[in-house]
This record gives C-alpha cells, sequence and structure tokens, in this order.
C-alpha cells in the first residue's frame, strides 16, 4: 500500500525475483529447441544457435508421449467433471439446508484434505485390485476424487453462500423443486467460481504424480508426469526431448490458468482476506 | 424460516460426495490399521511390524532427512514467500507482469520442476555448474543431486522454488486485508517502511503464516514428486524422506503391511502436529480478542 516514489531496492528486488521465478521455465524452452550437439557441448550456449525443431518431432512422432497426453486429457477431464457434479450437489446440501451433525460433516471434508497420500495407497491399491480396477481410466479416476472432491465442494460452498438467497426463495415459491434451483439458477449465477474451481481441479489432476504412480503402471493409461519421469530415469537421457515433453506438458497448464489468472486468485485468496 | 422444515433434503445433497470420500478414505484409513498388525496372510500378530520398521536404519534416516527436508524448505518458503508478498503489495510499474511471472514456479507441474532442474544441475552440461564456475564459486563442476552431502540442500532448493510464490500469494492476500488508515496513522506519526513491516505487516501476518506452515508441512510431507522424479531417494538413501519409504516399502519390496505400519506411524505424527498447531492457534486467537 505503501505509494512513494521510485524506490530503486523496490525495482532491484522486483528483477531479482521475478528472473529467479522465470530462468528455469525459460531455459527449458530454449533448450528444447536446441538440437542435441548443441545441447551436449561445453561451454552451453545461452541462446540456441542452431534452432531446431526435431526434438518435438521426436516426441511426437517416436515415443508414447502422445498417448499419455491424450491418457492426462481423458482422466484430468473425466475426475474434473466428476468433482463438480458431485461437489456442487454436496456444497449445495451445506450452503442451504440446516441438518443435524452439518458441522462435523463439513470439517470430515476438510479434514479429509489433510490425509497424507501415502497413508491410503497401500488399501486403495488392494480394494482397486479386487475391483479389477488397476490401470484403467476408471480407476484413476476415482482415486482422483480423493484430493478434487473435498476441494471442489470447499470452494464451492464458498461461492454459493454467497449468493442471494431471495431469487431462490421466488423459485421455490413457483414449486420449483431443490434440485432444478441448483442447476438452473445457483450453478450458471456461480459461473466464475465454478471456472476457478474447475481450473484449480484439472490441474492439480493434470499435475498428480503419486496416485498415478502406483495405479496407472501400463501404456494404455499412464499419464504425462509418469511418462516424463520415465523419460529422465533411463540410464542415456535424452535432455532435448524431455524438455521438449516438458514444454508439451506444461503449456496447456500455463494457458489456462494465465486465461482464468483474476478469477482464480480472487477465490482462492477470497477466505484468506477475511480471516 | 423456510429452510428448517427441509432439514432431510441436505442429506440427500451431500450424499453421494460422502459415499465416495466413505468408500476411498475412510474404509482404506480403517484397512491401513489392520494391515498394520497382521501378517501377509492376514493371521494378527500385535506389534511386530511396527517394531521391524521403527527400529531399521533406514527408518531413523528417513526420518532425519524428512526433518531436514521439509524443515528446511518450510523455513526459506516462509522468508522469501514473505519478503515477495511485501514487494507485490507495493506499487511500481509492472508490477502486474511480475506478479503473473511470479505464480509460473507454482503452476508448473511437478515433475516438470523435476526434469528441468535435473537438467540445469546436470554434471557435464548443466547451466549451473556452468555459470558457477565462470562466476569462480566453483572450481570444478559438482554433482549436485550425486553427492552425499549436497543434494538434500539441492533438492530444497527445487522445493522452494516451486512453493515459495504460493506463501507469497498468501501473504499478499493477507496484507491487501490491512486497511489503509492503519498505514496513514502511523505515517503521521513519522513511520518509515522497516516500521510499517514490523508493527504494521508482521504482526498482520501472523495468523496466515501460521496456517501456511501448516499447509506446507502436510504438502512436503506427501511430497514424492519431486524427489523421486530427481533422485528416487538416492545416493544411497540421502535423500529417501518417509513417504517414499512407505512407497519403496510397499510397491518395490511390496511388503503392504510394513508399509501400512509405517504410514499409520506418519499419520499419527502428522495427526498431533496438527491438533497441537490448531489449537495454539485457536489460543492465540483467543487470547488477541480478550
Amino acid at each position: 500500500m505503501s505509494s512513494r516514489k521510485f524506490s530503486l531496492p523496490t525495482y532491484l528486488l522486483a528483477l531479482v525475483f521475478s528472473v529467479l521465478a522465470i530462468f528455469p521455465f525459460c531455459w527449458m524452452a530454449l533448450s528444447s529447441v536446441k538440437p542435441l550437439q548443441e545441447l551436449y557441448s561445453v561451454p552451453p550456449t545461452w541462446l540456441p544457435q542452431n534452432f531446431s525443431f526435431e526434438n518435438y518431432t521426436n516426441v511426437l512422432f517416436s515415443s508414447n508421449i502422445p498417448r499419455y497426453f491424450l491418457n492426462s486429457v481423458v482422466i484430468s477431464f473425466g475426475a474434473t467433471t466428476i468433482s463438480i457434479f458431485l461437489a456442487a450437489l454436496a456444497a449445495y446440501g451445506f450452503a442451504r439446508f440446516r441438518f443435524r451433525g452439518q458441522g462435523a460433516l463439513q470439517a470430515s471434508i476438510l479434514i479429509s484434505q489433510l490425509l497424507p497420500t501415502a497413508t491410503v495407497i497401500v488399501p486403495l491399491y488392494i480394494i482397486l485390485g479386487r475391483l479389477g480396477l488397476i490401470n484403467t481410466y476408471a480407476g484413476v479416476i476415482l482415486v482422483y476424487l480423493i484430493h478434487t472432491l473435498p476441494l471442489c465442494t470447499w470452494m464451492l460452498i464458498g461461492y454459493f453462500r454467497a449468493l442471494p438467497f431471495e431469487i431462490e426463495e421466488a423459485a421455490l415459491v413457483d414449486g420449483a423443486s431443490r434440485l432444478l434451483i441448483l442447476f438452473r439458477i445457483v450453478l450458471p449465477l456461480s459461473v466464475p467460481g465454478i471456472i476457478s474451481t474447475v481450473v484449480y481441479c484439472f490441474v492439480s489432476t493434470w499435475n498428480e504424480f503419486i496416485f498415478a504412480l502406483v495405479f496407472a503402471t501400463d501404456r494404455t493409461v499412464k499419464t504425462l508426469p509418469i511418462g516424463l519421469a520415465e523419460f529422465t530415469s533411463e540410464f542415456n537421457t535424452d535432455w532435448g526431448s524431455v524438455m521438449a515433453a516438458s514444454m508439451i506438458m506444461t503449456l496447456p497448464i500455463v494457458v489456462l490458468f494465465f486465461g482464468v489468472q483474476k478469477l482464480f486468485v480472487g477465490g482462492l485468496t477470497a477466505g484468506a482476506t477475511k480471516g | 424460516m423456510k429452510r428448517r422444515r427441509r432439514w432431510n433434503q441436505g442429506y440427500f445433497f451431500i450424499f453421494p460426495a460422502f459415499l465416495v470420500l466413505g468408500v476411498m478414505v475412510l474404509y482404506p484409513l480403517i484397512d491401513t490399521v489392520v494391515l498394520s498388525v497382521t501378517d501377509e496372510n492376514g493371521s494378527y500378530i500385535g506389534s511386530r511390524n511396527f517394531v521391524q520398521m521403527l527400529t531399521s536404519r533406514t527408518t531413523s534416516l528417513a526420518t532425519y532427512n524428512s526433518i531436514y527436508y521439509v524443515g528446511g524448505s518450510i523455513i526459506l518458503e516462509l522468508i522469501l514467500g514473505t519478503v515477495a508478498g511485501i514487494l507485490l503489495d507495493r506499487h511500481f510499474v509492472g508490477r502486474g507482469i511480475v506478479r503473473s511471472i511470479m505464480l509460473i514456479p507454482w503452476v508448473v507441474p511437478g515433475t516438470v520442476a523435476a526434469t528441468t532442474w535435473a537438467w540445469m544441475y546436470h554434471f557435464e552440461f548443466g547451466i549451473i555448474n556452468y555459470g558457477l564456475q565462470s562466476l569462480h564459486v566453483i572450481s570444478g563442476p559438482v554433482g549436485w543431486l550425486t553427492s552425499a552431502e549436497l543434494v538434500k540442500p539441492s533438492l530444497i532448493v527445487v522445493e522452494v522454488w516451486k512453493m515459495f510464490p504460493f506463501v507469497a500469494l498468501m501473504v499478499l492476500a493477507a496484507l491487501q486485508g490491512i486497511p489503509a488508515s492503519l498505514y496513514e496513522a502511523a505515517r503521521i506519526d513519522g513511520a518509515t517502511f522497516y516500521h510499517e513491516v514490523r508493527y504494521i505487516m508482521l504482526p498482520h501476518l501472523f495468523g496466515i503464516l501460521a496456517s501456511v506452515s501448516l499447509l506446507l508441512l502436510i504438502w512436503g510431507l506427501n511430497g514424492i514428486t519431486i524427489i523421486y522424479a530427481m533422485t528416487g531417494g538416492g545416493p544411497a538413501n540421502r535423500s529417501l524422506i518417509l513417504p517414499i519409504q512407505i512407497f519403496k516399502e510397499g510397491f518395490e519390496s511390496f511388503d503392504f503391511n510394513r508399509a501400512a505400519a509405517l504410514s499409520l506411524v506418519l499419520f499419527i505424527v502428522l495427526f498431533a502436529v496438527i491438533v497441537i498447531q490448531v489449537s495454539i492457534s485457536q489460543k492465540r486467537h483467543g487470547a488477541a480478542n480478550e
């Protein structure tokens, strides 16, 4: 809030932080368009001397990455859609009704978010194994709901509570059912909130690593994070392809995020400012 | 109120979500307890799994590594995040761009952060070794991820890079909640920027930093991604932290029972920390309200 005159330390510090934050990302982008012999040269070049897309063609035409990309899209879309649907119902229940045990149930939603992932992996593996859901889209999506469902519910409760009740009351008087009200009035009114919830959900499933490592070990369901880790851990790492694959994996997220940045940051920090 | 009459409909709305969470969270938790006190054939063996896990040298090494890694990361994230948050709250030309740029590390997927930093740390062709040699900070290339002494600090750098923007965002949000009149009053009294930070901002940030550090602790103790993708816990277990040990015990040695015992211990410790932290912050909150 300090609106003072031009201050050199502020600009210097802003510059240092910006460079720190963006440099690895830039280095990844630059490395991805350098041919291998340039990548493996000492001293390294800053800007690409022989600009080339060969790493990208490698990744796109002679690796599993396109398939993993498809898997990631299917799984993230699936988990996001189901989470939003179930979370909208639950959030509406919490925001608009009073019932016994409400406080405890609402708190338990938050607590399940705090659970260490490592704790539930083993039993989940056994359950999914029994249901025959290991290495299936359905299995991975189901597991992802553990993370996304509580978070989406929590975010949506906030958005729904902020809506005035009067409009719904009018519809109730006209004899509309609660379910109809949720889908025809409440959801359309909270579109900004839904968008930020969707983005958060999509990004967190897109980036998820531990569950995918356990429950998606087959080529047909492996997601991008696993594919990428595989690339690097192989003995002879093709760093050019790794950087190209990293770019391919990051770009959708960055575009999505900055497309709705205003909405998102507002939604995430709304609770923090109130406290 | 009209709402009271329809209390039972509330259950109908929350039921599907709780069904999923019950099956996917509650049941596995109970199952973990059962697994931890049985052997691979399912017969009850009391505390043998716990004794075996808690007395193993690997567990004590992993505990030490976890405290080192998570503790070191949190301290640096809080310091850097607070400085960055205060910076982003000040008015300067290009602030919007700087805010967007600072979000990048947090948005970039964890595995991508891991591979990119692994490339930058590369022994022969890494930009970090080259840069530090050009600046004469080091005389020869350093094996950042293969040296027993350097592997943890090197990984902490990546973790801090990834997470400090989150702290900055939370600090920024809290700072924007401070009424401008407070600063104006302070300035009339001749307060410098240092005074504003020391007597207005930092006291105001206490609550949010406490809850942020709790979140960072939980995420840190869950955070397999960066370490697993960069070193897999090596060299010689020097970067092995507890969640990776649980993972390896379960899915590399296929000893589900011992993995369950160890996860239960981790869960109890974490739960205790959460309870202590919440009760302390409530006490402080209560004291502040009096």
